[in-house]
């Protein structure tokens, strides 16, 4: 059952209010409007299966986590020597593709650390490419904080997430 | 069997709602008396509850109730405003619910001036039975607006994101819900990651980051009927979606120039505009209260601090807005333009801080480790956030008048608020 002055006060501005305040001879305030609160619809995300590699790729590129500094996306000489085997895999098994994803630790902002996730994420890529390994192999993206695989607010759990892995 | 799994089902439902808790108030409240409404008690108590706790959660008010008075008027007439000034009271609210039926239900209410000995405003509330909460909303605005001159919030909403463990798995919830945190609703339920959830300028439609697809990507959806479209479907990454004032702009973070860079988006032609161009990290845009300039974040100096490009003066360099401290980020204009308000970090503290554009100093406005996410109420009054505390997140806010409240979740987190418009 629609009420008529619920269709009119739909509107920012209603007629009657302005009708009402104008006919008002006191100094007091007159007003009248009606409620309106719109209905929500609710809806579920369909949630895409990404493929995974096959077993073999998946064991020698498992490994090849590797780890940041506070927001920093500079491979450190232990990270170097970490993707030398990445990059020895992917130049023998030449056909494999590989997705790098990268990761912050939990403060500060999540768009900001988002960024810094795809950030590390490009260094590794552009470490692989100057080895050999074609960028159209490699996608890149990032989770930023979104998948912590540290659940403390310690410097060591800040630490283990601030990573850049290969999936 | 299946009883008790329904009965389950539905406690689940009313602990995942938010809980206020209001630490602070003000120091300087108005004194106003809250008389009882006539009509059905059932309603009518449930009615003057909302009203308190809105009144008090602006932190402008103290509240006295029918025990605490001399005298309680049955009517208009009979107020003795000698009683009201003893107990140095300020303003008297009467109120009364005028038609109640099936599909109707209307209320009234006066605010009378004590000093004055005066009636200064009668107002009137059309709503539906089941709009109850909404219909308490608008007069608790009414009476604020009246009292401070101030547009209250009272009937705004929040949207949020919620996450919760169900049988091992994680589920994302987007969120919206009345200012007081109660009557939750989902508008998109997810097992992947959704941040940065924004309204657009008319509260009608939300823009939002999902991982639903396998990475970072922004949708729009329309609130009341669902419907969800992809932006920029045949990009890459995009994030960190900002709507413009009237409407007809998004600004976004692209990850294509090999790293973050800030565009704007023509919602109705799809021309896509670039806005920074430097090596550094540009992200999280935001647009000042009358579309003229966009504030954003960005690495260049060295680490993320506030930038500003003016939007007539499109070539100029964006112009540096924070140098205090070593991170200032995510930052959005009060709606005043007097300043800004942005998640600034103090020694190894990220706090929630505000600083006038008059002023060369930033004013930390919350005092605990993990602040983020602020978002300012549309009166330009309320600030709410998210904090983690012993390992929960949950929403807090303060008010530029120095009330702080609390709303907790019962279960999971919650996090990355979002003030909507006036509703109105």
């Amino acid at each position: 059952m629609i009420n008529i002055k619920n269709v009119l006060n739909k509107n920012f501005f209603s007629p009657f209010v302005f009708l009402i305040l104008l006919n008002s001879c006191s100094s007091m305030n007159v007003t009248e409007e009606s409620v309106y609160d719109g209905g929500i619809q609710t809806v579920e995300a369909s949630v895409k299966d990404n493929t995974s590699l096959n077993y073999e790729t998946k064991a020698i590129l498992a490994n090849a986590t590797v780890y940041f500094e506070f927001d920093s996306f500079k491979l450190s000489s232990k990270s170097i020597q970490t993707l030398r085997s990445a990059v020895t895999a992917m130049k023998e098994n030449s056909s494999i593709k590989i997705t790098i994803s990268g990761h912050a630790d939990e403060r500060g902002t999540r768009e900001y650390n988002l960024a810094l996730g795809q950030r590390r994420a490009e260094s590794v890529r552009d470490y692989l490419a100057v080895n050999g390994v074609s960028k159209s192999r490699v996608l890149v993206k990032s989770y930023g904080e979104e998948r912590l695989i540290a659940e403390g607010s310690d410097e060591s759990s800040h630490s283990k997430n601030r990573r850049a892995e290969i999936n | 069997m299946k009883i008790f799994f329904s009965l389950l089902f539905f406690t689940q439902l009313i602990f995942s709602e938010l809980v206020l808790e209001i630490t602070q108030g003000s120091e300087d409240p108005y004194s106003i008396a809250l008389i009882e409404f006539s009509g059905s008690k059932k309603i009518t108590n449930e009615i003057n509850s909302i009203i308190n706790t809105d009144l008090l959660r602006t932190g402008e008010f103290k509240i006295f109730r029918e025990s605490q008075l001399l005298s309680i008027p049955t009517n208009e007439e009979d107020i003795k405003f000698e009683d009201f000034k003893l107990l140095g009271i300020d303003f008297i609210i009467t109120g009364s619910l005028t038609n109640e039926d099936k599909f109707n239900i209307s209320a009234s209410y006066q605010v009378f001036n004590v000093q004055k000995e005066k009636k200064i405003r009668t107002s009137k509330i059309f709503g539906i039975p089941n709009k109850l909460r909404q219909l308490a909303h608008y007069i608790s605005d009414g009476i604020y607006e009246e009292i401070t001159g101030l547009k209250g919030v009272a009937s705004t909403k929040l949207l949020y994101v919620t996450e919760n463990i169900n049988d091992d798995k994680i589920i994302f919830n987007l969120v919206v819900a009345d200012s007081d945190g109660s009557n939750e609703q989902i508008l998109l339920k997810s097992s992947e990651p959704i941040i940065s959830p924004s309204w657009s300028p008319d509260s009608k439609k939300v823009a939002y980051v999902s991982f639903e697809t396998g990475m970072a990507k922004v949708f729009i959806q329309t609130i009341a009927t669902g419907k969800r479209e992809m932006v920029l479907e045949n990009s890459s990454q995009i994030s960190s979606p900002s709507w413009s004032p009237n409407g007809k702009f998004l600004s976004l973070t692209l990850y294509q120039d090999g790293n973050a860079e800030i565009y704007i988006l023509n919602l109705k032609n799809q021309n896509l505009t670039r806005l920074t161009n430097h090596y550094a990290i540009d992200t999280e845009s935001s647009w000042s209260p009358n579309g003229s300039k966009i504030m954003f974040t960005s690495g260049r100096s060295g680490s993320p601090q506030l930038y500003e490009i003016n939007l007539r003066k499109f070539s100029s360099k964006p112009k540096r807005i924070t140098f205090e401290g070593n991170y200032n980020a995510k930052g959005s204009y009060l709606s005043s333009g007097e300043g800004i308000v942005f998640v600034h970090r103090s020694e190894n503290n990220f706090q929630i801080a505000l600083k006038y554009t008059n002023e060369s100093f930033i004013r930390p406005l919350t005092n605990s480790k993990l602040d983020e996410s602020p978002s300012i109420s549309p009166n330009g009054n309320v600030i709410i956030y998210a904090i983690t505390e012993n390992g929960m997140s949950m929403l807090s806010g303060v008010t530029l008048s120095g009330a702080k409240f609390r709303l907790p979740a019962r279960t999971g987190e919650v996090r990355e608020p979002s003030w909507s418009g006036f509703l109105r």
